[in-house]
C-alpha cells in the first residue's frame, strides 16, 4: 500500500541502529553504508518515482542521492535525524533533475507517451473505497494513481514534493519544516494551495 | 463569505490541525452547506488516493549500483587527488578553450622582441661604419642558421685582430658563448667565423653599444628596431658572423647555404 504505512515515525530503537551505522559509516565502513542504503532505499526510491514519474529516473536519481549521502556523511552532525538529512539531499538532487528534464522536455514526451487520458467519472472518484478495494476497484483505483501521477506531473517542483512528502509519505509538519527548511505556518499553507492545484487538476480530468 | 473562510480550514480539518470550537463550526457548516461538503469530500477522497498510491520495489541491483559507484569513486581517487567526474569536464574543456585562445592571442601580439623575419623576406640593414675598416650587416632571416635571435654579420679589414678583441668583448657578456661552429668549416676556412653567444636582456643594448665603439656598428643601427629588447627578458641569442671585407658575398652564400646542424 502507500508509502505512508513505510514511514512510520522512527522508533527510538531505529533511530539509534541508525546513529551507530552513521557513525562507522564516518570511519570509512561501507558495509555500514550499505545497510543504511537497504534500509532507507524503498523511501527513497518511492519519493523519487513520485517525483519524476519514471522507474528508469527514478533509479538513477536514487543512485545519485546516495552516493552524494556517503560524500557528505562526514558533515552529518547527527542534529536531526538521518533520515531528515538523506531528504534533504534528495530533495535538492530532485530539484536539479527536475529542472534538467524540464529544459529537456522530458514531462511533455511523458505525457504524450501516456496516450490519451483514461476518462473517468467524478462519481468514481466519489465511490472510492474507504477500507481495502475489491479486485475491480482496485482496477479502477490503479487508472485513478495513473491520472493522479500524470496531475502531480504537471504541478510546480515545490507543489509536488510537499505533497508527496506528506500525503503519500506521510511525513508530519515538523518533517517537513526540517526537511524543507520552512517554518510550520509556510509548510501548512503551501500544502494547502498544493491540494487544491493538484484537485483542480484532478477534477479537470475527470469532468 | 463563509464558505471561503472554511475551504481555507479543509486542509487543517484533514490534517486534524483545527482547534475543538473550529472544528465543531466547520462539521456543523459541511451538514448545512452542500457545496461546501462537496468539495471536502472531494479532496478527501484525493488524499485517500495519494495515501494508497502503490509503493513500488526498488530494483534488486540499485544497492550493488551504488556500491560499485563508491568503489569506482575510491579507485579514481587513488590516482587523482580530486576526482574526476564528468560534471567537471566541461569546467576542464572550458579551462582548456580558454587557455588556447589566449595562447593564440599571446601569438598574435606583436613582440618587442627582435622577432626573425620569415626566410623569403630577408632585409639587409647596411651602414657605413665610422671607420673605414669595418662594415656591420644586420640579418634577420633564421634560414639555414638555426639561430632564434638576431643575426648581426660583421664585414673586417683584419680579421684576426678584430676576432681576438671581439672573443674578449663577448667573453665579458656573454652567459654562455658557443665555440665556433666546426659544421661550417668553408666559412671558417675563408676567413670567417660564426659565433653563437647568450647575453642577459638587459646587457643587450650594451652589447650593442661595445660593438659600435669598436666601430663595428654604425650609431644609426642603435635606433634599428633590429636591436631594441626588452630589458626584462631573461636572455637573448645573437649569431655573430665576422667576415673578411671583400669576401662578404661569398661567405654569405656559404652561410646561407650551409647546413643547419644545432
Amino acid at each position: 500500500m502507500g508509502t505512508g504505512s513505510l514511514v512510520q515515525k522512527s522508533s527510538s530503537a531505529q533511530r539509534e541502529e541508525d546513529r551507530v551505522l552513521v557513525h562507522r559509516c564516518r570511519s570509512g565502513d561501507k558495509e555500514a553504508f550499505a545497510r543504511l542504503m537497504r534500509r532507507h532505499e524503498r523511501q527513497i526510491y518511492n519519493f523519487t518515482y513520485r517525483m519524476l514519474g519514471s522507474e528508469e529516473e527514478a533509479e538513477d536519481l536514487t543512485q545519485d542521492i546516495f552516493v552524494a549521502a556517503y560524500r557528505g556523511i562526514k558533515g552529518f552532525r547527527g542534529e536531526a535525524k538521518f533520515s531528515t538529512w538523506l531528504y534533504r539531499i534528495a530533495l535538492n538532487q530532485a530539484r536539479n533533475r527536475i529542472k534538467y528534464l524540464s529544459r529537456r522536455n522530458f514531462f511533455a514526451k511523458q505525457k504524450s507517451r501516456a496516450g490519451p487520458a483514461w476518462k473517468i467519472s467524478s462519481e468514481n472518484l466519489e465511490a472510492l473505497p474507504d477500507s481495502a478495494p475489491t479486485p475491480e476497484q482496485w482496477t479502477m483505483t490503479r487508472d485513478l494513481a495513473a491520472q493522479v501521477q500524470q496531475c502531480l506531473n504537471q504541478l510546480p517542483h515545490a507543489a509536488r514534493q510537499i505533497l508527496i512528502l506528506r500525503d503519500v509519505q506521510g511525513f508530519s509538519y515538523e518533517e517537513l519544516s526540517q526537511m524543507l527548511s520552512l517554518n510550520l505556518g509556510t509548510v501548512k499553507s503551501r500544502l494547502h494551495r498544493a491540494r487544491i492545484a493538484l484537485q483542480e487538476c484532478l477534477t479537470n480530468r475527470l469532468e | 463569505m463563509d464558505c471561503l473562510k472554511y475551504h481555507a480550514q479543509f486542509t487543517a480539518y484533514l490534517d486534524g490541525d483545527l482547534q475543538p470550537e473550529e472544528r465543531k463550526a466547520m462539521e456543523s457548516h459541511l451538514k448545512e452547506c452542500l457545496l461546501c461538503y462537496r468539495k471536502w469530500h472531494s479532496l478527501q477522497k484525493m488524499q485517500a488516493v495519494l495515501s494508497r498510491l502503490p509503493d513500488l520495489d526498488p530494483p534488486e541491483h540499485l544497492s550493488g549500483l551504488v556500491m560499485a559507484r563508491l568503489r569506482e569513486r575510491q579507485f579514481r581517487q587513488s590516482f587523482w587527488p580530486v576526482a574526476i567526474t564528468p560534471r567537471w569536464l566541461p569546467l576542464g574543456v572550458g579551462v582548456a578553450a580558454l587557455l588556447s585562445v589566449f595562447l593564440i592571442i599571446w601569438q598574435l601580439v606583436p613582440s618587442p622582441l627582435p622577432v626573425p623575419a620569415p626566410a623569403d623576406q630577408k632585409r639587409m640593414i647596411t651602414r657605413t661604419g665610422p671607420s673605414e675598416q669595418s662594415v656591420a650587416t644586420v640579418k634577420t632571416t633564421e634560414r639555414n642558421l638555426g639561430s632564434t635571435g638576431p643575426v648581426m654579420v660583421l664585414k673586417v679589414k683584419d680579421f684576426s685582430r678584430v676576432n681576438q678583441q671581439l672573443e674578449a668583448m663577448l667573453r665579458a657578456f656573454s652567459q654562455s658563448m658557443a665555440q665556433e661552429r666546426e659544421s661550417i668549416r668553408p666559412v671558417r676556412s675563408s676567413s670567417a667565423r660564426l659565433i653563437d653567444v647568450q647575453v642577459p636582456g638587459q646587457q643587450f643594448q650594451d652589447l650593442i653599444r661595445e660593438l659600435h665603439k669598436m666601430g663595428h656598428l654604425d650609431p644609426g643601427q642603435l635606433d634599428s628596431q633590429e636591436f631594441s629588447s626588452p630589458r626584462q627578458t631573461k636572455a637573448i641569442s645573437i649569431r655573430i658572423i665576422v667576415v673578411s671585407n671583400g669576401k662578404d658575398t661569398e661567405v654569405l652564400r656559404q652561410v646561407h647555404t650551409a647546413p643547419n646542424q644545432e
